[in-house]
């Protein structure tokens, strides 16, 4: 009969709470253990809101169901630039409220109907270099089986590989996107990925290549440069490539239906302001979408790593490709990798 | 000869399905962040993770409440429903039978699909409540197999003799029955609780973040953060887990 | 008559948690493969011009103007989402197209306004696929899943061949699912016999042994072989140092490893059941038979074996059904060509959001594993269940 305190225990954790915190979900990772510090819980000591935070992988199923039981457990969310215009599209995320968010603080292509542009991140090849001494330094020479041998390791997916494949067959990076949007330009692209297909495996998670380039399963990789940065700064030898480098820019959004929306959009203003934008820069390598953080020659000296410093020589994702692609090129990947 | 051989190809199965479980175990102290063998060095510094992270512990946590409520409940629900396909002697003890272990039939993917829409319009999605239920859900079936084996042999005549000298009925499940099942309720219960502590399939649908239990925080640091601290939650696990086994061993030999 | 009552109400509430939480959703989500909503939810009027149109040529000015402006009033109201995605998933591009035309700013004659925004509104085939939309029943994610499409014209025609990979999978789960099955029978079985031979300690210590990965979580397992199976890892080493190979071969992210981890989750569970029928064989039997001079080999095809088959069909079943829905394994230790139809019903139902498709899938999912169950319950049910 001890047992009845804890059901009864049990079904009071069970019901839900009626005034819940600040809740925002990221992608997890060094990012996030460092937002929590100078972001959220930054804001929660400021304006003495609680703030809590979790994570998610981009299951927008999630969201989702949240929105349409009408029992909208997150607040304010992290997400890539396709799933947030899909977002916007499908009535998931509130349109920003650009009286409390600042519009014109953000760089071109910071801000959309539904987001607030919150980092930049990208990926680029990286090996380590205690193992190899010299390895490929662009898309091509990743393609050169001889003169660089061992298995490569590319996302699973066709976002960025088929852009990869494209520009290791020798298209320039300013016509990617238009030769890909040709059914000719999708089979080159498939074409050059058989040329390697024997070396060639797959990450799904963003730990994935540095795990399997430290633990020299593979020789090199097309990872996350954040957590490649910090590795280094840890110690480790991954020498970054940064002329291969596809970046994009992931947004804040608001989940409609959310109890807490108004704060939601008070916590993305502070967020994107130049003061905790740039205490987080000090101690993550992330690209902020706000100019005048991302243009601060003290914040890009301090962080090599950050993709504003490279975006020059890199590729911007289409996020208008990718949503109008996406699912057919997704599924068509997924076939060739299956064979 | 023969028997040599079959001895010695059953040392080796086993040593296969025992050993390897055990390289979590040294990775678990290491100093490096790579889940790689040889270890750099040792630490316990994926312990002191482990304990110092709220979201492990709250996992631990939710892995506890939840395995406990679904040993209590399956284990009602099932002896109860043993007892009644026993005393019942329906006609359509194979059709109830079946539909009692349908859980046990489905795949795994399609039960969690379908708990999801279902939970979805009572609002038991991300609820410790709607994983109690989804996991004693899925214990049910090995509960009242359990307990039916061990009716299975008891002597019908013995209820009718206690029936006939006027003892009521639940004289009759006390003094003549619980003895008899108590050893399997028991395992049904242990059997439950190891269920649900290992359940994932299902709690990557229905459970938010809130709920967590361990196999899906483990399954989220496997694909997010790839670090020790996953080892070190595996030794807790795994710990726990032969702890139980330890206890029905304890109950079998009780038994017998 | 009491004690049915008293026995029906015993009953009644485990039936009650499996019917109600399981079976019932079960039907509806399954339902959920031909339902066609989206075109219905999103643009109302269209549907009901579209299904009074014949479906010749095009449709008429109505048609145009009502498509105009419901896709207009359902963009401003962020409901258009679900319905680009129903009609991209059909025909690749439509998304870009509704939602360029949700946006434009047109005006009457809406049959020549809107061709002229677009081509794609002059071609009769995009209003057929409208038309096959407008619901409420669709076959469209059952032939899918069948690698099947449907043509505007409303024939069936295969998927083009780099796009068709559902057959190929349902095949390769049936495949792997069966030899995991037989690879655990023909490793447990002289596992369980032996054990049998054991004095009654031994005996309990070796079953408990085979009990112990049983307890141990699944992902604690899969992440051990992980860890193992690496390039510069302990298997590996093994390997070389026993001269098997030259150097470092790739273990993880293969088949191979999908085989061991799977193996190695689901032995135990063919082993108990094997093991509890051996136990129980009177060795009554084998001595006569031995009697009547009988050799080794024909002893256990001719008695021993066919008396141990409840426990191999137990077993195998146990097995193949585990392992037909196992899919978190062969996604963390295998390749993109060891996935199983699982991961792919999950990954619908989780990231894409393709309700319908993730339901096509489990349908079929569930129908292959009732045959295989059902076939072998045929298979085994008229053997001789042996004595005891």
């Amino acid at each position: 009969m001890r047992l009845l305190p804890a059901l009864a225990a049990a079904l009071l954790i069970a019901t839900p709470a009626f005034a819940r915190d600040l809740t925002v979900i990221g992608f997890g990772g060094g990012f996030q253990d460092n937002a929590r510090k100078d972001l959220f819980q930054a804001y929660a000591k400021e304006s003495g809101q609680p703030v809590k935070d979790d994570v998610w992988n981009g299951e927008m199923a999630k969201v989702q169901s949240m929105v349409h039981a009408k029992d909208v457990e997150w607040d304010v969310v992290m997400v890539e630039a396709p799933e947030l215009v899909r977002g916007c599209e499908d009535g998931l995320f509130d349109k920003m409220d650009w009286s409390i968010v600042t519009k014109a603080k953000f760089a071109p292509g910071g801000t959309s109907t539904c987001g607030a542009g919150a980092v930049g991140w990208g990926v680029a090849l990286f090996y380590d270099q205690s193992r190899i001494a010299h390895g490929p330094a662009n898309y091509q020479e990743l393609w050169d089986l001889q003169k660089f041998p061992g298995k490569r390791l590319l996302r699973n997916g066709a976002k960025m590989t088929l852009e990869i494949a494209l520009m290791a067959d020798g298209v320039a990076k300013d016509d990617v996107y238009e030769v890909l949007a040709t059914k000719e330009g999708q089979d080159r692209a498939f074409a050059a990925l058989d040329r390697i297909k024997p070396q060639l495996m797959f990450w799904k998670s963003g730990a994935q290549p540095l795990q399997l380039v430290g633990s020299g399963d593979v020789a090199y990789a097309v990872g996350y440069v954040g957590r490649t940065a910090n590795a280094v700064k840890d110690g480790g030898h991954y020498p970054l490539m940064w002329n291969t480098l596809l970046y994009s820019y992931d947004s804040w959004a608001v989940v409609k239906g959310s109890p807490n929306a108004a704060e939601g959009m008070k916590l993305i203003q502070y967020m994107t302001d130049p003061k905790p934008l740039t205490a987080l820069a000090q101690d993550w390598a992330v690209s902020p979408a706000t100019t005048v953080v991302a243009n601060d020659p003290a914040v890009r000296a301090k962080n090599p790593a950050m993709v504003a410093n490279h975006s020059d020589e890199g590729l911007f994702i289409d996020t208008e490709f990718w949503v109008e692609h996406g699912d057919d090129l997704e599924a068509r990947f997924a076939t060739w990798a299956a064979k | 000869m023969t028997r040599f051989l079959l001895r010695v190809f059953t040392v080796l199965v086993i040593a296969f399905l025992v050993l390897p479980v055990f390289v979590i175990v040294p990775l678990s102290f290491t100093s490096g962040t790579l889940l790689s063998l040889p270890t750099p060095g040792w630490s316990l510094r994926w312990y002191q993770d482990f304990i110092a992270s709220d979201r492990w512990m709250l996992a631990t946590e939710n892995s506890l409440i939840v395995g406990a409520a679904t040993a209590l409940v399956a284990t009602t629900l099932g002896t109860m429903a043993a007892l009644g396909l026993f005393l019942g002697r329906f006609r359509m003890r194979g059709l109830l039978m079946a539909v009692l272990s349908a859980p046990l039939v489905v795949p795994a993917v399609i039960t969690g699909v379908a708990l999801y829409f279902a939970f979805a319009r009572v609002g038991l999605n991300s609820t410790l409540a709607g994983l109690v239920l989804a996991h004693s859900l899925l214990a049910l079936p090995f509960v009242v197999v359990t307990v039916s084996a061990a009716l299975a042999g008891f002597d019908r005549t013995l209820l009718r003799a206690a029936a006939s000298l006027g003892a009521p009925v639940h004289v009759i499940f006390i003094d003549v029955l619980a003895p008899l099942i108590a050893p399997a309720i028991a395992s049904g219960a242990l059997f439950a609780f190891a269920i649900s502590f290992d359940e994932l399939i299902v709690a990557l649908f229905i459970a938010g973040p809130e709920q967590y239990t361990l196999p899906r925080q483990m399954l989220a640091g496997l694909r997010e953060f790839l670090s020790p601290t996953i080892c070190a939650a595996a030794v807790v696990l795994t710990a726990v887990s032969l702890l139980l086994l330890a206890l029905t061993g304890l109950l079998r030999s009780r038994e017998t | 008559m009491r004690a049915r009552l008293l026995a029906a109400c015993l009953l009644a509430p485990a039936l009650l948690l499996v019917i109600g939480i399981l079976i019932v959703p079960l039907f509806f989500d399954l339902a959920m493969a031909a339902r066609d909503p989206e075109l219905r939810d999103a643009l109302p009027r269209t549907a009901t011009l579209l299904g009074e149109w014949d479906g010749r040529g095009l449709p008429g000015e109505a048609a145009f103007a009502s498509t105009a402006e419901e896709l207009s009033q359902a963009e401003q109201e962020q409901r258009i989402g679900a319905l680009a995605q129903r009609l991209n998933f059909q025909r690749a591009g439509l998304r870009a197209l509704l939602l360029k035309t949700a946006r434009a700013d047109l005006a009457p004659p809406y049959h020549e306004t809107m061709p002229a925004l677009d081509a794609r509104w002059g071609d009769p085939t995009v209003w057929l696929v409208l038309r096959e939309a407008r619901g409420p029943l669709t076959p469209l994610y059952l032939l899918r899943a069948l690698d099947l499409d449907l043509t505007p014209s409303g024939d069936v025609a295969p998927v083009p061949l780099d796009q068709a990979i559902f057959r190929n999978l349902f095949l390769r789960t049936l495949w792997m699912s069966v030899v995991t099955t037989l690879l655990c029978l023909l490793i447990g079985y002289p596992v369980a016999y032996t054990l049998t031979t054991l004095s009654p300690r031994w005996a309990r210590i070796g079953i408990g042994l085979v009990l112990v990965p049983f307890w141990i979580s699944i992902l604690v397992r899969t992440t051990a072989w992980l860890i193992l199976l690496q390039r510069q890892g302990p298997v590996n080493a093994a390997l070389q140092g026993l001269g098997l190979t030259g150097g470092p071969v790739q273990l993880i992210f293969t088949r191979f490893a999908v085989y061991l981890a799977m193996v190695h989750v689901l032995l135990p569970f063919v082993v108990l059941p094997l093991y509890g029928v051996m136990r129980r064989i009177d060795p009554v039997y084998l001595r006569a038979a031995a009697s009547l001079g009988a050799p080794g080999w024909m002893r256990f095809v001719n008695v021993y074996l066919p008396m141990t088959l409840p426990g191999v069909a137990a077993g195998a079943l146990i097995a193949f059904m585990l392992s037909v829905g196992f899919y978190i394994t062969p996604a963390l230790v295998g390749g993109p060509a060891d996935q199983m139809v699982s991961a792919f019903i999950a990954s619908y139902a989780n990231e894409t959001l393709n309700w319908g498709m993730a339901a096509a899938l489990a349908a079929l999912l569930l129908a292959m594993t009732a045959l295989v169950v059902g076939a072998a319950r045929l298979v085994v049910l008229p053997m001789p269940r042996g004595v005891g």
